[in-house]
Order: C-alpha cells, then structure tokens, then sequence
C-alpha cells in the first residue's frame, strides 16, 4: 500500500513539475503496475485482529512466502472482485468471508479454484454438497445480545422477544446491508414462518442499520437487545460492555468459506494458506475470538459460553443455500414490509 | 489554428510579438480546454448521456417513470425540505450573529467573530456522530441524563428525524451567510443611516428601509450558498437519516451505487438522481448570480468604515451569555464529546477514569492496518489533488483572466461547470469516464479518487487564482513585453511571482478539505484505498463507535493544526 502511495506521490509531483513547466498531458491515467505476481493475496471480511493473528502465524510457519490481506465487508470485496473481473484478472489468490451465497454463484460461476483439502475429514462441514471448491473454516453463530442493565431474565427462548421486556427495543440488522442478516432473517423465517416476524412487529421490533451497529446500540442502551453475530458481541463483552449472549435451542449458523481463485499464479501457496487455516493452530486463534472453529479438538475458551461446534451444527437450522440465494430479493423485501408496516 | 497568427494587433492597440506568442497561448489555451473537457465536461456529460439515452435511443419517458419512483420521488422532497429548512434556519441564525459582532457593542466581538467560524473547519459529517452520541433517543447522553436526573419518560430530543438533521445541519453551514453578512455590514456607508437618522427616522424604519436592504443580496447570496450546499449534502443525512429511512438524494445515490456491487446496472438510477441535482445547482447558481448584479453593491463601498453600534444596555450580558452556550454547545461539547467517546474501552460504558485511555488512539495510529491506511491515503491523495490542481487552475484563470485568445469562451464556460457541480454528481461521472468502459479502468484504485477530487476542487483553484491574476494589471505584462521580454520570461519572471500568493491559497483551499472528505471518497473507495472520512464513515456504520470517534478525534486534531499553520504561514507570506 505504502508502495502504491508513494508511486502516486511520486507521479504528482512529476506531473505537477511538467505542468510547471507548461508543457504536461492531460491526466495521471496510468495504472500503476501490481507489486509483483507472487506475494499470496488474500480478500477477507474478518476482521483486523483475526486476520493479522492468522497471516503472523502462517508467515511463521512458511517464511518463504510471502502474504499480504485486505479485509473490508463483503459486499465491497465482491464489488471489486467484480471490477477485476472486468478489466481481465483477480488479483487475489484467496477469498474468505461469510457469505455463504456469494460462494454458492461464484462456484457456478465457475470462477473458484477445486481444492479438496487432507483435512476434512477432521472438520465439522455444514456443507452437504461439499465438493472442494469452498471449505468452512469458521462456524459463525448468531444469538440475542442483551444490554444487561436493561433486560434481566435472560432469554432462552426465540418467543421470550415478544414480552413486553422487549418491547420496541429490539432490533435485527438491515439485511439489505448486511449477509449475515440476511442469513438469520431466512434461517427463522424457515423454521417459524412469518407470523413470527410479524408478532415481532407488533412487539414493536425494528431494522437496525449494520449487523455490527446493532450491538453497539444494545451496548449503549439505544436497544434492550439485538440479533447479533458472536465474535463481534464477545469483543465488546470482553471489553466491559454490560452485554450478554444468548442461543435459543434453534441456533443460527453462519459458515465462513475459504475459497482459491481459479487461475491464482500462487496455487501451492494458497493450498497451503487453507490447510493453515484450518489446522489446530489457527483453529485455536479463531475459537480465542469469541466464534465456533470448524474442529472438534478445539474448544472456544469457557468464557464465551458457547456451544461445541458438532453440537452446534447439530441443533442449527438447516436450509437450502441454493434456493436461500434464488429468494434473497423477495425474502427481504417481505421482511422488510414486514418490519415497516403498520404498527 | 493558423488563422490566428495574421491578428497580433490587441484591442489595447499594442502589437504582439508574432511566431512565439501564437505558440505558447494557443498550447495554453488548448491544453485548459483539455484539462477541463477531461476532468469536468465528459463526466457531467456521461452522466446526462446515460440518464437520457438507452440502448442508443433517447428516452424521456423512463426518466420521468424512475423520478416518479416512490424511492426516488420521496428522496427528491426530502432533499427539499432538508436544505429548505437548513437554508431558513442557517440564514436566521448567521445574520443574527452577524449583526451581533458587528453592530452592537458585544463584549469580546473578535473573539467571538472567529469562534462562529470555527463550524467551517468541522467537517459537518463528524458534527453528526458527535450529535447522534448526545441525542439519540434512549442512549444519548444528553437525553439519558433528563430521563434519569429529571424523570423524563421519553427522550428530550430525537436526533433521528428531519429536525435533528435540519438543527445539525445550521449549525455547521449557517457562517456561509455570516461571513457574507459581517461582510456587507462591515463595508456599508454609515452616513446612510446618519442621514436617515438625521432626517428624523427610528431605528426600526432605518432598519427596514435602510439597513436590511442593503445587505440582503448578501444575506440572498449566501442562502442561496447553504441551499445548494444542503442539497447536495451527503455525511449529515447519511449518519442521522438512513437508519430511519430519511433518504436524500446524494445518499440515495450512494445507497443504490454501493448496492450494485460494481456492476452498472443501478447506476442508471443514479444518473437521474444526479441529473435533477445538477439542474437544481444551476438554478440556485443562476438565481443567486442574478441577485449579486442587481444588487447596490455601488453603496457598499470597498472601504472599510466605522458603523455606528446599537448599545444593547440590559441585553449586552444576556446576549454575550447566549452567545457563549451557542459556541459551548455546538462546538466544543460535540468536539470534547468525540473525543471522550474515543478514550472509551467500549461504547456505553460511563466516562470514568478506568474506562478512558488512549488505547483506541494508539491503535488506529500505529496498529490498525485500515486507519493507517487511510491517514496515509487522504494525505497523499490531498497533496496530489492540491499540487495538480493548483497548477492547472493557475494555467486556466490565467488564460481566462489575461490572454487575448480566439475559443476563450469556451473555457470561461467549461470554467463555471466545477462550481455548479455537486461532489456526488462528480463521483459518479468518474465512475461512468473511468469504469473501463472507455479503454481506461481506474475503478477500484487510488487514481480514481484523485481524478474525482481534481475534478471537485478545480473550482477552490479557479477562484483563488483568478482573484489574484485580476491584481496584476496589465500594463506590467505589457511593459516587460514591450522591453523584448518573451512570452515565457514574462510568465516566469513577472506573473508566477505575483500569484505566488494565489497559487498558495488555492493548495491549502484544496489540501484541508481533501483531509476530510467524504461524499466522492464512499463512492469511490475499495479496500485500500479509504480515505480518513470513509474510514471514520464505515467503521461507525461497522458498529465500531468508539474507534471510529477516536479517529474523528484524530482527523480533527489533523484539521486544527493544518488550519493554524495555514493561517500563521500565509500570514507572513502575505507581509
């Protein structure tokens, strides 16, 4: 990045000495050249501490290649994945978020490397159609954060959000913005219909902005409580905000795929890269987040209180990621007519 | 080209060296026309090229069924009410202070004249967040503090509505028409007033028939500012409004460019939506140009006068009282509050000393790959877009200002297109120039947000330049020709030096802004290339309140201190 910067800085300051000079073109228009073909490029929607834990101990164990990640939200990620299919060439080697449907059309898309890793037999796989072209590295869940000083019986149920405790302070986040949102809008609209939602409304529910908005929120006390993502919860938990974190016995899953690029000049070292990830050592580093790993032999710390990832797939609803992805638009756009409507 | 060589007789009558003059202005003049027809014209175009033509056909009917659009429709009015609202609001508010400081004998007036133009360094997006942190309905600090000290069952105020907008709004914009206001008052002739005085009339007449009808063009003109400012305002809204569904139209835009993925298939939508901002920007642009020329500038004189001042007697304490909760509450508490909130482990915690460090600052500065990133980038990005800018401004004012060329209209107009152009019109034109569609793919990349803030400050440039080339009289220019001087040594020799100070105040018009900016940088960033607002933007929206304060803090810090040195540099350049 740094070297990029100091390309364009380089390029100012000729382009402004060539105007000086009266003469000078029109415009900086030249792209500046990739640094180098070989460096593993990795697109995540983890976030910082996760990754730079898992690139530090990946360099560790492989000094020779060389790494380099950028992590944003998914949806901006696959906005330049997209750019760069355009203009001819992915410039990255590995794809890692949480958005199991972008997975699911880049697979028939076509566009996604065939890697059936050593290691899977070892793995929880929520993933009945596994075929090696995405693999779980993470189990994300999702459950009721609760702002501690406002609700004091914690919930144990998906229908204790419509007492009155409740009561125009809950909120799910936008899941026009956010996948995971969108995830856990379809995984309980399956198992308990709309009605749900719509006794939700009536409790007074609403569409908060981001998934991460929402559990600030609920930390600050803008809201009792939330649907909120593990890790994220955890990390505020951790840091003294007067939350908790409930599961239902219905849990919300969200798997985090890894997936290789087709044509990624750095094939070996990415193949490597996904065993790394899922092997215990970075298992371990992803459980110290407050989330599920995706290996049995790797417990998330008591702390959190969370479920072992076997059980937790287990109890999780089950849905079908190809026909979730076909009724994205439709399902929001119910949910959120829902969730707007009448009072 | 040729044509021009055989007319070397000026209309001041003094004849022009033949052969290097046509060369070196013809290059001047082409190469500014090419400047602006890159950067401005062929994005402006594109923009209404792809609102109105579809599959090569031109299509008005769609425009018409995309405005009527419920989304659409809904995102027009509430623009309106926005900026009208902020518009009424910032007028009343300015030229009440302006009045104050410079009509009344108010204690500690210069004091006080600086302090009400702080709000201009504060980046109004940053004003928001720090206002969402007080007055959110059930966690804000102000509102939580009535409903546990004072038994409120419901929040004092709801930030989340068009008031909240509207109020943050004012706060930040109104000394557009202050600083127009003090001005005028400042300039007008007081013996108008004597006279009227003398000649038997109240305060109150020579107010009505005096006072206010000279200085309403500038109180006209600086409204009219805050308008086209409002309408395309996009950090304000996009922080308060979106939540609650309170759509305007730049955030509208933003939501439907950022939903598309990268593809193009929304940006029609947004090539409407910018269509009607930039028409709407140019009848503000006309109608305010119109009232400047009507107006009796002739008796607001150029020299500065000593007005009489309104003694306020009992109203002086009072007044000076209000006046320092109105600078307490709306510039420092929301400054100490991003501040305090970026010390805080975790956001909701209470503000004691086991809570607060500098844990966050530390972090964005020297950890975060993202915050670092982006200090890194809007820095790079400002000095390039200023430096660029800067020289290429300087070229075309003085093209425009001072060489006799044939085709200088058209440059004098593709030089009004940068003002009346809002920034997220510009961004989307960049994105529709620059997508790959027409050979060149900078989307995505750091080159993109450069060539859109080129485009977005050319206007800071041309009027700084401009402004200092109509000083250097002529005659000099004619004197050092008509001694054998060459085009070039008398540009070099005695041009450049006397709009130094142009040139240089045009670089920091562009620099600081381009520190902050927000509404071009969140249409146009990828992952590595945010800048410090996008950063600040999206890591609020990310629910990551406390980092993003603590980098608001840090930007603020950044604005302040460049600002300071600015003022103390030019300053001494000056003198």
């Amino acid at each position: 990045m740094i070297k990029k910067s100091a390309l364009l800085l380089a390029t100012v300051m000729f382009f402004s000495i060539l105007l000086a000079g009266c003469g000078g073109s029109d415009k900086a228009a030249s792209p500046a050249p990739a640094a180098g073909g070989k460096k593993l490029i990795i697109y995540t929607s983890m976030k910082e501490s996760l990754i730079s834990g898992i690139v530090e101990g990946f360099k560790k164990k492989h000094p020779g290649i060389e790494v380099d990640y950028q992590s944003a939200g998914a949806g901006k990620l696959m906005a330049k994945i997209a750019a760069e299919r355009q203009s001819g060439k992915i410039l990255a080697d590995i794809i890692w978020t949480s958005e199991v449907p972008d997975f699911y059309s880049m697979r028939k898309e076509g566009i996604l490397e065939q890697y059936k890793t050593p290691l899977i037999n070892e793995l929880v796989n929520p993933f009945t159609d596994y075929d090696g072209h995405f693999t779980a590295a993470r189990l994300g869940t999702l459950g009721i954060a609760i702002n501690t000083d406002k609700i004091k019986t914690p919930p144990a149920q998906w229908s204790d959000l419509l007492k009155p405790e409740y009561k125009g302070a809950f909120a799910i986040a936008d899941p026009a913005l956010s996948g995971t949102a969108y995830m856990s809008v379809a995984l309980l609209e399956k198992q308990f219909g709309w009605e749900f939602f719509e006794k939700l409304r009536a409790n007074g529910a609403r569409i908060g902005k981001g998934s991460g908005q929402v559990i600030d929120d609920t930390a600050s006390g803008e809201l009792a409580a939330s649907l909120a993502v593990d890790y994220i919860t955890n990390d505020k938990i951790a840091k003294g905000a007067h939350m908790a974190l409930y599961y239902p016995p219905e849990l919300l899953l969200a798997p985090s795929p890894v997936a290789i690029f087709k044509g990624s000049p750095n094939l070996d070292a990415a193949k490597k890269f996904v065993d790394y990830l899922l092997s215990k050592e970075a298992q371990t580093l992803i459980a110290a987040e407050g989330t599920l790993s995706v290996r049995n032999d790797v417990k998330t710390p008591e702390k959190f209180k969370m479920p072992e990832p076997a059980d937790a797939l287990k109890r999780s609803i089950k849905i079908d990621y190809v026909q979730m992805m076909a009724s994205k638009e439709a399902t929001i756009k119910k949910f959120t007519e829902i969730m707007q409507g009448k009072k | 080209m040729s044509t021009s060589t055989q007319k070397m007789i000026t209309p001041a009558g003094n004849t022009l060296a033949p052969k290097s003059s046509f060369g070196v202005a013809q290059i001047m003049l082409f190469l500014s026309i090419a400047i602006l027809v890159i950067v401005v014209a062929v994005p402006v175009l594109l923009i209404f090229f792809n609102a109105f033509w579809v599959n090569g056909e031109f299509n008005l009917r769609d425009v018409v069924k995309i405005i009527l659009e419920p989304e659409t429709y809904k995102a027009l009015i509430n623009s309106l009410i926005i900026a009208s609202g902020t518009t009424l609001g910032s007028t009343i508010v300015g030229t009440f202070f302006a009045w104050l400081v410079t009509r009344t004998d108010l204690p500690y007036k210069t004091f006080m004249k600086s302090m009400f133009l702080v709000p201009f360094m504060l980046p109004s997006f940053i004003g928001a967040l720090a206002w969402k942190m007080l007055l959110s309905p059930h966690s804000g600090f102000i509102n939580k503090f009535f409903i546990n000290h004072f038994g409120f069952t419901g929040p004092l105020f709801d930030i989340y509505s068009y008031w909240g907008i509207i109020l943050v709004e004012v706060m930040y914009l109104f000394p557009f028409v202050f600083i127009q206001v003090c001005g005028a008052l400042e300039r007008m002739d007081p013996t108008l007033e004597e006279s009227a005085r003398i000649s038997g009339a109240g305060l109150f007449t020579i107010t009505r028939k005096i006072t206010i009808p000279l200085v309403l063009p500038s109180i006209l003109s600086g409204a009219l500012l805050i308008m086209l400012y409002s309408m395309a305002h996009f950090g304000t809204v996009a922080v308060l409004g979106i939540e609650n569904g309170i759509f305007n139209i730049p955030t509208l835009i933003y939501q439907r460019i950022h939903q598309s993925g990268g593809s193009f298939d929304s940006i029609r939508t947004g090539t409407v939506l910018a269509t009607v901002l930039v028409v709407s920007a140019a009848l503000i642009i006309w109608l305010q140009r119109k009232i400047l020329s009507k107006g009796n500038y002739q008796i607001i004189g150029g020299k500065s006068f000593r007005p009489m001042e309104l003694k306020l007697r009992t109203l002086r304490i009072p007044l000076f009282i209000f006046c320092l909760v109105y600078i307490g509450f709306t510039i420092v508490l929301p400054t100490v509050v991003i501040f305090l909130v970026g010390g805080l482990k975790t956001y909701g915690l209470p503000f004691t000393w086991e809570n607060l460090s500098l844990k966050n600052y530390k972090f964005i500065l020297f950890d975060y790959k993202v915050t670092k990133d982006a200090i890194w980038n809007s820095i790079t990005l400002g000095l390039g877009a200023a430096l660029i800018t800067m020289f290429a401004g300087g070229m075309i004012s003085y093209v425009i200002v001072k060489m006799k060329v044939r085709g200088k209209g058209i440059l004098e107009f593709l030089g009004m297109l940068p003002f009346s152009v809002p920034g997220s019109v510009i961004a989307l034109g960049v994105i529709l120039a620059w997508g790959g569609k027409y050979g060149i793919n900078l989307y995505n990349t750091i080159w993109i947000i450069l060539v859109a803030y080129i485009a977005r400050y050319m206007a800071f440039s041309l009027k700084a330049n401009s402004a200092a080339l109509e000083q250097v009289h002529d005659s000099l220019v004619e004197a050092a020709r008509s001694c054998g001087a060459s085009m070039w040594q008398t540009l070099k020799d005695i041009v450049l030096p006397l709009v130094r100070p142009g040139m240089l105040a045009a670089f920091f018009l562009i620099f600081l802004p381009s520190l902050r900016e927000l509404t071009v940088s969140i249409m146009l960033y990828a992952p590595t290339t945010r800048t410090i607002g996008v950063a600040i933007y999206t890591l609020n929206e990310d629910g990551e309140t406390v980092v993003s304060a603590a980098l608001a803090g840090i930007a603020l810090i950044l604005i302040i201190v460049g600002d300071t040195l600015i003022n103390r540099f030019t300053k001494k350049a000056g003198a």
